[in-house]
């Protein structure tokens, strides 16, 4: 056999050589890296502001020579679910503080109570004081059958974030309105085709019913909402159908009202800076978020409270919400819950909060710091802070339903059906669409019950200890 | 030329240029926004428009966001792109070796059972990868390798794919004569496999190691599961951080996607006539 080397071509290709290399050169230089050390303590968090803030206090708490190290991780939010169930449900490592959000926690609460993964915080909270201190309504997506298992980091109340540039040059003033019917019919002209291309130049109110969340905010705020305070399913109510049917009302028909702006979206953007919607439904972490992606509304906007669906009804709502909760296999749950306490109620990561991220806490003893009363430059002036807070204590209690995202996709469906029935049938009016807004709450409703049914540990954890 | 053909090649060339140009916006798109400022980023999908030379508003462009990469420490983009290279190349070159070997054993060599192994390979296809996430973190959580590469690393080592290609390339390209003939001549079996095997198999071995190689620098959910310390991630799970949960800086991202392609895209380009040998050896009969 002929083996010589200059007889044949290469056995390797230049692809493997510089591949093998590489591999060769990362290696070592991996290798060669220093591990960091393991803390002591793990804060899962999946915001990089939060991180970012809380990093002095990680600084300080590990300065002390008796504390254990601590040491915060970020995550993606896909990551830290997968993690934290993992770990609930098979034992994989967990961390000893963790903050998530509603839809992450939700889904903890699936099954008897003496199986959710989070330590009940209930009892510590009332001995300590602490629970005084924050918004009750904010405390209600951490609490399932009646015990609490988490602190809640927000209040997240709505307000209405309006064009003031525009509202403001054609003469309207929007202190008078007080209900969405006087909303509709003073900001109505706004929307005349001066432009002379059939359609209106502008729209008042950035709502669709492909997104299921903002319908939900206004059916909360009107008093209705997907379950109810003993976390039962209560779609069909005739709050829900009236909100549905107004809804309907502006996305349709020749009363129409509202167009579809997505957040966090080039088109959508496009839209606000360009005054084709007016108003939106505006969080205060979305109002911070505008802040960072919009700076050319920088002056334009204001905020107002949301007109109320009835005279004298709530004037706000609420979108989002996070949690810290301390899981039960934590390693030192003393400790942990130590610095669960100094990274929630320090009143310098709440003043942080609201200046990098627009939001406001749900500690109740810091509403009084000024920083929230700072006029905001991106708000023409106003003290948002101060607006918000102003409704946080009025924000409606929430569910902690792990069926929530179903109830909430079977709430667009709901929706999307009513739009159709009424565009086929041309009805337009509230109260003609209100009959057909029960029947598609109810048959979404039933939908949702059946997949409720199937789980029967939900069933059994019903009762409240 | 003709006519006829003259007008079907530019039907041709027509219908090509739309397909390019329908490819290549998205990459446009991609370069354009990690050069916008955060002001600039919406105010149009490509460039930003202004009253610059061009109809650009060339005000509207910075370095901030490249420079932002490699000089903010929070963001660990230098360790995370060392480690992408790690990962990739290592998972690269031994998933070659490895489904290479299988292949080898599986079309040349004569075991009882061959038939059910091949048959086991093949059936392993078939299973989608999300399905063996759980199991797979399980695994890998009890045999201690949690955050670790070699938690990262070992389960995809013999990828089925791999081992059934190579397994139809040798088929193909290796004779079983030749084989015997160096056994004859004293040939050990190591050897054998390194010096007449893998050359044989020349084109098949670029273009896999390519595959797997994109394959992992690009992998997300693997390394985002098993590897738990920031400083192990790779560049897909460290670019996924950037983006935030109130707010995202889109330059930053885009400035961190397109430095994350340009290697991987770069040893593309270099080496795609090895890779399209690779993928087309055996397709046409000589």
């Amino acid at each position: 056999m002929n083996t010589r080397r200059t007889d044949r071509e290469p056995a390797l290709t230049p692809a493997v050589w510089i591949v093998c290399t590489l591999a060769v050169l990362s290696s070592v230089a991996v290798a060669l890296r220093p591990d960091a050390p393991r803390p002591d303590l793990l804060l899962w968090t999946f915001a990089r502001p939060h991180q970012e803030m809380y990093a002095p206090v990680l600084e300080e708490w590990n300065a002390a020579p008796d504390r254990p190290r601590a040491e915060s991780l970020l995550l993606t939010t896909d990551a830290l679910q997968r993690r934290l169930l993992s770990g609930f449900l098979s034992g994989t490592p967990l961390p000893d503080v963790v903050e998530v959000h509603g839809g992450i926690a939700a889904q903890v609460f699936r099954g008897p109570v003496e199986q959710i993964g989070f330590l009940d915080l209930t009892d510590r909270l009332r001995e300590t004081g602490l629970l005084e201190q924050f918004n009750p309504p904010s405390l209600t997506p951490w609490t399932t059958r009646g015990r609490i298992y988490g602190l809640p980091h927000d209040v997240h109340p709505v307000l209405l974030g309006y064009r003031a540039d525009v509202v403001e040059a054609a003469g309207i003033d929007l202190s008078s309105v007080q209900t969405w019917d006087q909303f509709v019919h003073v900001l109505k002209p706004l929307m005349a085709d001066a432009d002379g291309d059939g359609r209106p130049d502008r729209y008042l109110l950035n709502l669709w019913e492909t997104n299921p969340e903002l319908l939900e905010v206004l059916l909360l705020q009107a008093g209705g909402g997907l379950f109810d305070a003993r976390e039962q399913l209560a779609m069909s109510t005739d709050v829900n159908a009236h909100v549905l049917a107004t809804i309907a009302s502006w996305t349709t028909g020749p009363d129409r009202i509202a167009i579809n702006a997505p957040e966090f979206d080039a088109a959508g953007n496009r839209l606000r800076l360009d005054g084709v919607v007016l108003c939106s439904l505006l969080p205060d972490w979305l109002a911070g978020a505008w802040q960072l992606d919009l700076p050319g509304l920088a002056g334009r906007v204001k905020v107002m409270s949301l007109p109320a669906w009835t005279p004298g009804g709530r004037r706000t709502s609420v979108m989002g919400g996070t949690m810290l909760g301390l899981p039960r296999a934590a390693r030192d749950v003393e400790r942990a819950w130590s610095l669960a306490q100094q990274l929630y109620l320090n009143r310098d990561i709440a003043r942080r909060l609201y200046r990098e991220a627009g939001i406001v806490t749900a500690v109740r003893t810091f509403w009084d710091d000024p920083v929230f009363d700072e006029p905001n430059p991106f708000f023409s002036g106003q003290p948002a802070g101060r607006l918000y807070l102003e409704q946080a204590p009025h924000v409606p209690a929430r569910t902690s339903s792990p069926y929530q995202r179903l109830a909430l996709a079977a709430l667009g469906d709901a929706a999307l059906g009513l739009k159709a029935e009424a565009e086929r049938h041309a009805l337009h009016r509230v109260e003609q669409l209100e009959p057909l807004a029960r029947a598609h709450l109810a048959q979404a409703e039933q939908r949702v019950r059946q997949h409720m049914a199937r789980n029967v540990f939900f069933e059994s954890a019903g009762e409240t200890p | 030329m003709n006519l006829r053909a003259r007008m079907s090649s530019a039907l041709a060339h027509g219908l090509l240029g739309a397909a390019a140009l329908l490819t290549l916006a998205p990459f446009a798109y991609l370069v354009c926004g990690a050069f916008k400022t955060r002001d600039a980023f919406f105010s149009a999908h490509f460039l930003p428009r202004g009253a610059g030379a061009l109809g650009v508003d060339w005000g509207g462009l910075t370095l901030d966001h490249l420079a932002r990469l490699f000089s903010d420490p929070s963001l660990r983009f230098g360790a995370s792109l060392l480690n992408s290279v790690f990962y990739a190349s290592v998972s690269g070159v031994l998933a070659t070796l490895c489904a290479a070997m299988g292949g080898y054993a599986l079309a040349r060599f004569a075991f009882r059972g061959r038939a059910a192994v091949t048959a086991l390979v093949l059936g392993a296809l078939i299973v989608p990868a999300p399905l063996l996430l759980a199991p797979g973190y399980a695994l890998v959580h009890r045999l201690g390798l949690l955050d670790t590469f070699a938690g990262l690393i070992l389960p995809g080592l013999a990828p089925a794919f791999g081992v059934y290609l190579f397994r139809q390339a040798m088929l193909n390209a290796v004779p079983p004569d030749l084989l015997e003939a160096a056994r004859m001549d004293g040939c050990g079996e190591v050897r054998l496999f390194f010096e007449i095997v893998l050359p044989l198999c020349r084109p098949m071995l670029g273009a896999f190691l390519l595959i797997t190689f994109i394959g992992a620098w690009n992998n997300f959910i693997g390394p985002q599961i098993i590897l738990q310390s920031p400083e192990r991630f790779p560049l897909a799970v460290a670019l996924a951080q950037v983006k935030g949960i109130y707010g995202t800086d889109y330059g930053l991202l885009m400035a961190g996607t397109l430095v994350s392609i340009l290697p991987v895209m770069a040893l593309f380009i270099g080496l795609q006539r090895e890779f399209i040998a690779g993928l087309t050896s055996g397709a046409v009969k000589g």
